[in-house]
């Protein structure tokens, strides 16, 4: 299992945690995993030209004020073959790994609707075929798909479903002929909707069980625009993004022949589960390259523009905020690159929730990234000559799409507690029965937290030891956060078992801790690689890594205090009760600042 | 100008000797009556005089009669004897004319009070409860006030100081209306609007709003009354008129046909105007038919249900209640001008638009005060016959004339 430090991590198919939460399973994430020369140089090769392409090609502005990605744009990126980057290379495609996506990622960031339309096209419009495709639906499709020539899209949102997916209502009926399905009912928000011409629609079908009963289940259809019945709306006008094509789609007694199923019929949720899960992680290293890019453009400005007779660079705040802006990078960078190549390693390993993490916390650090980026330049950054603006508007939606981070948050904590719930549930259930002998020994551990523990995993060894030793100080503090964190699971677990599904405030600090966590780890591991090796700065590396490990160390202690029964820190009553009130009355139900009663 | 003790003392003895002044009696109202200082009977209240005052007032009634006596009063003041029963009589009469809300003729009715002489001369003087009786009087028009909600004004608490001086009762007791009084009249989360409408119509739809208490229920008019305005005596349509939300609309559409329903009542809805009001209601359903069990396909994201053996612990467990007793749900919400069965049948014909699943169900009545017999379930039928019919409202005099051409 990959990164199993407590109860981060799920159940993946070939190896079964042994651990009990409270350890960290080292070897999955030190060393940070690297690739071979011959890749690096195959990967570098790949990147030059796409470069120079986004740099003399591309005009954002243009694309952004027309909300259309002009044709030989879209040509130019099919000749580089930007459009079927994971598609294996018998089909036409690149065949390029997890890792290499990645990194060509990093510059497609670079104009956030070419990023989005790629992305909808491949992470997820066709990996439905990539994935679960019999190979003759990927010699069907894959080919045209992979030059650009058709466009895909994922159709599985409608007004009344966002992020409850699971209650679509468009209906795929089985002919009387038992050839076709006819497709009827509308999706909404759908990237590429109006380019594309195969779609990989989610629909309910009706199916009988094994044993008599009819059920309603969903399906996934690849569905082409030949089929007929198929119409879309304007493209509807964003806040961000415009470039990328976003609209309704209708389907009307579209028929779809039965070869066009993917997985099997009734099976489209795990589909959709396994599409939604898998694409997440290239979100890193886009962001990182977004801001890479960012700190540059602002670095020139600020070293250039003086006021009070001083360069802007010279005032601590705005050396905070670059100092901010490059953490921020490195820590996505690592985190986007880890899960990479742990997705890269032979089994089948099912890192989702590493995915999902890495998702949460590169929009999260974008979107605070561009902001700080927009101030440091001020009233220019607000102007719409200078491209900060757009990438402000355009990372915005980098927090709702691809799952909200609420949601995922709420996957991430959920997942670890399925697994801890498990692990513990035996323990959990002797202590509550009364077990004198388990209830001293608690009672020892408690007295022994309490009075200052030392926390070894053994990262932190003179020789052998899995991490460099200028990294000692954020390597213990990742241990301890660890340790304690599993304590505090155990306690949340005895608290409220399975209805801990319903106390969504302490789940999101469980998930807070856990992207922290995961972020730290990651970090100091590439650190670790970087000093051991002698890359160029790596003195850099280390210190933006202790800066992060620090920060992220009190933040996960502040947490844990929430977490506690009766912590003072612990404001989910008081936030509760004052929502309730505000929902009741639907308005803000303070009376005026300058209201009189007499 | 206040003197100290030793100086007043010879100004008093001098004006007891002179002896009291008398003055002439000029205002209508005290014509005829013993000026004495501690009088048990009230003077006549001074709205017998806004009937003798009738050409210019009467067509506003009692405030303006309140006024006019008032004004009559404050152009003929000097009056030393007799205040403290003038303040107690228009207190009394102030309720029936209509002012009893209004700060300004509370204000007026301080400004008659002497400003000065009733104040003490120093704290070893108002160590013996000086001026008893005319601090009560004070105490009086406040508590009036408070009784009537009425929020004392700086004019009011000036006027108290003027007259009673400060650290006197009636200040004190200002000042504690003035922390007390804004707290309670906010008090209630849930207050009636200023103007109440007539008993009608109106009225029953803002009371069964009030009961409803939810801002996305509907509300409809099954039937318009008959006369439109005034009570319902003897009228020959009465109003109906109910309130559902969208909420109790899929509740009863989950009830299924074969759980019958109750329609209850008349509930008292006691707060002005007196209501009643009647229910729909079912039996709570069996544990295994409440909720449909949770589908683990329902959300693509993350797990709804966690498939774990472990309870809620007791310490965090909020959710037992002794005093909590499982009821069943309540579909909709009535009120009705007259609680006959045959009234309230057309709500529920009127319901059925809404809520096809009535057809089908059997409907018991069970009204109470000994109304025209609960019906059995097949009563209810022989309102909503065969099940297709949902369409149509069919007037329950066919469907009763039907069925006792069935039976005879």
């Amino acid at each position: 299992m990959p990164f199993s430090t407590q109860v981060s991590v799920e159940q993946s198919y070939g190896k079964v945690p042994a651990a009990s939460p409270g350890e960290a399973h080292e070897e999955e994430v030190f060393p940070f995993p690297e690739i071979s020369n011959e890749e690096l140089q195959e990967i570098n090769q790949f990147v030059g030209p796409v470069e120079k392409f986004f740099a003399e090609e591309v005009d954002s502005k243009k694309i952004d004020q027309d909300a259309k990605i002009p044709p030989e744009t879209l040509k130019g990126l099919g000749d580089l073959g930007l459009f079927g980057m994971q598609i294996p290379e018998e089909y036409g495609g690149l065949g390029l790994s997890n890792t290499m996506y990645a990194r060509l990622g990093e510059i497609i960031s670079l104009d956030g609707s070419i990023a989005v339309t790629l992305a909808a096209h491949q992470a997820i419009g066709l990996k439905g075929i990539l994935i679960t495709g019999t190979d003759e639906q990927k010699a069907k499709y894959l080919p045209k798909l992979a030059s650009g020539e058709h466009i895909a899209a994922f159709c599985l949102t409608e007004p009344g479903s966002g992020s409850d997916a699971a209650s679509i209502q468009t209906r795929a009926t089985l002919s009387e002929d038992g050839k076709h399905f006819l497709l009827n009912g509308s999706k909404v928000w759908i990237s590429n909707g109006g380019l594309a011409s195969v779609f990989t629609v989610f629909a309910r079908t009706e199916i009988v069980e094994k044993d008599g009963q009819v059920k309603d289940k969903i399906t996934a259809f690849i569905v082409e625009r030949d089929f007929g019945g198929v119409t879309h709306g304007k493209p509807e006008d964003k806040l961000g993004i415009r470039g990328s094509n976003t609209c309704e789609v209708h389907f009307e007694n579209t028929k779809v022949p039965v070869e066009n199923v993917l997985g099997e019929v009734g099976g489209g949720f795990k589909v959709a589960m396994n599409i939604l899960n898998s694409g997440r992680f290239s979100m890193g290293s886009a962001s990182a390259g977004m801001i890479k890019k960012l700190i540059e453009m602002t670095a020139e400005h600020a070293c250039t523009r003086k006021q009070f007779n001083k360069k802007l660079s010279e005032f601590g705040l705005i050396q905070e905020k670059f100092c901010f802006m490059a953490v921020k990078a490195y820590v996505m960078e690592s985190m986007a690159y880890l899960t990479a190549g742990m997705m890269d390693r032979p089994g089948l390993p099912d890192c989702s929730v590493e995915a999902a993490m890495v998702k949460v916390f590169s929009s999260e650090g974008a979107w605070a990234c561009v902001s700080e980026a927009l101030q440091i330049l001020g009233g220019l950054g607000y102007m719409k000559d200078y491209p900060y603006e757009r990438y402000l508007r355009d990372s915005r939606i980098l927090l709702i799409f691809e799952g909200t981070n609420e949601i995922l948050r709420m996957y991430i904590a959920l997942t670890g507690m399925q697994h801890a719930g498990k692990i513990l549930t035996d323990k959990i259930k002797e202590i509550k029965k009364g077990n004198i002998g388990l209830a001293v020994q608690e009672l020892v551990n408690k007295v022994r937290d309490s009075t200052g523990r030392k926390v070894d995993y053994g990262i932190m060894e003179e020789r052998g030891g899995l991490v460099h030793p200028s990294l000692q100080e954020s390597g213990k503090k990742l241990e301890e956060n660890v340790y304690y964190f599993g304590t505090t699971v155990r306690g949340l677990l005895t608290r409220f078992g399975k209805t801990i599904v319903d106390e969504q405030l302490a789940l999101k600090r469980v998930s807070d801790i856990v992207i922290n966590l995961y972020a730290m780890t990651a970090a100091i591991s590439r650190a670790s690689r970087s000093i051991s090796i002698g890359l160029r700065n790596h003195d850099h590396d280390v210190l933006l890594t202790n800066i992060f490990c620090t920060e992220a160390y009190f933040k996960n202690n502040y947490a844990l205090a929430q977490l506690q029964k009766y912590a003072d820190e612990n404001l989910d009553d008081y936030i509760k009760k004052a929502a309730k009130q505000i929902l009741e009355k639907r308005a803000y139900i303070c009376s005026h600042p300058l209201d009189r009663t007499f | 100008m206040r003197l100290s003790w030793a100086r007043a003392f010879p100004l008093r003895l001098w004006g007891g000797c002179r002896g009291p002044k008398m003055r002439r009696v000029t205002g209508i109202e005290w014509a005829a009556r013993p000026m004495c200082h501690s009088s048990s009977d009230a003077p006549e209240p001074p709205s017998d005089h806004g009937s003798q005052n009738t050409p210019r007032d009467e067509e506003q009634g009692g405030p303006a009669a309140f006024a006019a006596a008032l004004e009559e009063l404050e152009r003929a003041p000097g009056r030393r004897l007799g205040r403290l029963e003038l303040v107690a009589a228009a207190l009394a009469a102030m309720p029936a004319l209509g002012v009893a809300r209004q700060l300004d003729a509370y204000n007026r009715l301080l400004r008659l009070l002497p400003r000065g002489p009733w104040v003490p001369r120093g704290p070893l003087h108002r160590l013996f409860a000086p001026f008893p009786r005319q601090q009560e009087c004070g105490l009086q028009v406040l508590e009036q006030m408070e009784r009537y909600g009425v929020m004392p004004d700086a004019e009011t608490r000036f006027l108290l100081l003027a007259v009673f001086g400060p650290r006197s009762r009636p200040v004190r007791k200002c000042q504690r209306m003035l922390y007390w009084l804004p707290r309670m009249l906010h008090a209630n989360p849930y207050p009636l609007p200023a103007q109440l409408p007539p008993p009608g119509l109106a009225a029953a739809c803002l009371g069964l709003r009030r009961i409803a208490n939810d801002p996305d229920a509907r509300l409809s008019v099954y039937q318009q009354p008959q006369p439109e305005q005034g009570d319902n005596e003897g009228s020959t349509q009465p109003y109906i008129v109910g309130i559902q939300s969208a909420e109790q609309q899929e509740l009863l559409a989950r009830h299924g046909p074969e759980h019958p329903v109750f329609v209850e009542g008349p509930f008292p809805r006691p707060p002005p105007p007196r209501l009643f009001y009647y229910v729909l209601r079912g039996d709570p359903l069996p544990p295994h038919l409440r909720e449909p069990p949770p589908d683990p396909e329902r959300s693509l994201y993350y797990p709804l249900y966690l498939d774990l053996d472990l309870e809620r612990g007791p310490w965090d467990d909020d959710e037992f209640d002794v005093n909590e007793v499982e009821e069943g749900p309540v579909f909709a919400l009535c009120m009705a001008g007259t609680g006959d069965q045959r009234t309230l049948a057309k709500w529920i014909a009127g319901l059925q638009q809404t809520n096809p699943v009535l057809g089908q169900t059997p409907v018991i009545f069970r009204l109470g005060d000994g109304d025209s017999s609960a019906g059995s379930p097949g009563d209810g039928d022989a309102l909503h016959l065969e099940g297709s019919r949902a369409a149509e409202l069919e007037p329950p005099e066919v469907a009763w004339g039907r069925r006792a051409q069935g039976e005879g």
